[in-house]
């Protein structure tokens, strides 16, 4: 009786997926890359990252630096302030990175700080990195979590809506020394701009 | 039958006064019939009637207080908004005066203590307070005359004869000279 339940079961279900795959098929290309399988609440894309394994290298590639990809979501915080911490460190080696925010004030200069220390422990026991302070923060930013909403109250009856605001953080550490970013001057770019405008040639002319 | 009749009359009433009300509408009604033909301009018999005084306002100026408000005139777009936000002088400076104590190899900044030192200190300082609280028994029985800490091994020096000495019962540390 059971047996023959779940038979009738799984028909109806292989008929359902059947159907499903037809409507599917049916639908456009363009229509399919509207469709949101998981919702931005859901998916964890960053964590989901460290999980990519390549291929194993050739002899004559050069080496692959080792990344970690490291988040913390909702942080009681605002993230347009989480931000001037994130562009304050982006490009530094680790160290750098948490001797700056360990004095710096601000309260998500603390909250940073742990992501960075546990990201940095990761990298030396789950991905291969040799030295803790051979790493450096290829990626910093922050990002809008959930809100709650509140009413904020106001003169003569009106009131607004205030929002409870919460961030996410996200840092990739790279192993290697933090790349040098070449300044150019004032001068140089004024010289590029010139040197543009004498390379310029009439076409189809004689 | 009746209601036919009725039905009837009740349309024709209808009809009629839509035609008036479209009549007037117009303006091609017999009101110029009713109209006086004559207007003489003589003096009024009534005082003149001043009109009314403008609504008073609802409290204390608070209408007029709206209109001269300063208000945004136009929406600030994005790019604005991010120009401003993202200024160098707006951004945070990275501080360029850590350095690494030389007591402890915790980082510091240059013109400030050592934290790891600082709580070193605090602790000590504690037992110390806690001895002294101890000697003395109770509140506001601080004796009138110099401290001095002593460690284990150590005799209180000549120049200390008359100061209430306090005794740890460790070795001196490094730190305390």
């Amino acid at each position: 009786m059971a047996t023959a339940m779940t038979g009738h079961g799984m028909a109806f279900i292989r008929n359902l997926s059947g159907v499903l795959h037809s409507r599917l098929q049916v639908l456009h290309p363009q229509q399919l890359a509207c469709l949101h399988t998981s919702t931005p609440l859901e998916s964890k894309n960053w964590e989901r990252s460290n999980l990519k394994v390549y291929p194993p290298q050739g002899i004559d590639e050069d080496r692959r630096p080792a990344e970690v990809h490291h988040s913390r979501r909702q942080i009681k915080y605002s993230k347009d302030k989480m931000w001037y911490l994130a562009k304050m460190i982006r490009g530094m080696s680790i160290d750098e990175a948490i001797a700056q925010l360990s004095f710096n004030d601000k309260k998500g200069a603390k909250i940073m700080k742990e992501v960075l220390e546990e990201a940095q422990e990761m990298a030396v026991k789950n991905h291969n990195v040799e030295y803790k302070s051979n790493l450096y923060v290829a990626e910093s930013f922050s990002g809008k979590g959930m809100y709650l909403k509140r009413i904020r109250y106001h003169a003569r009856g009106r009131f607004g809506v205030m929002d409870k605001v919460n961030c996410h953080y996200f840092v990739k550490l790279v192993e290697g020394s933090p790349p040098k970013i070449e300044e150019k001057t004032s001068f140089d770019q004024a010289k590029e701009y010139v040197q543009s405008l004498k390379d310029r040639t009439i076409i189809h002319s004689l | 039958m009746m209601n036919l009749t009725a039905f009837v009359h009740s349309l024709r009433c209808s009809l009629l006064h839509i035609e008036s009300r479209l009549l007037q509408a117009s303006g091609l009604t017999l009101d110029k019939q009713l109209a006086p033909s004559l207007a003489v301009n003589g003096p009024s018999l009534l005082p003149p009637v001043d009109m009314e005084d403008e609504p008073e306002e609802q409290s204390a100026g608070l209408t007029d207080g709206i209109l001269w408000m300063a208000v945004p005139k136009k929406r600030r777009t994005i790019e604005i908004n991010r120009t401003r936000r993202r200024d160098e002088n707006n951004l945070l400076k990275v501080k360029n005066n850590i350095e690494p104590c030389t007591e402890c190899g915790h980082l510091k900044q240059k013109h400030i203590m050592c934290g790891f030192c600082y709580a070193k200190v605090c602790k000590e300082t504690a037992l110390i307070r806690q001895q002294i609280t101890a000697m003395e028994g109770g509140p506001l029985r601080a004796p009138a005359v110099e401290t001095v800490v002593v460690y284990e091994g150590e005799t209180p020096s000549e120049l200390d004869k008359d100061k209430r000495i306090v005794e740890r019962g460790r070795k001196r540390p490094a730190w305390f000279s």
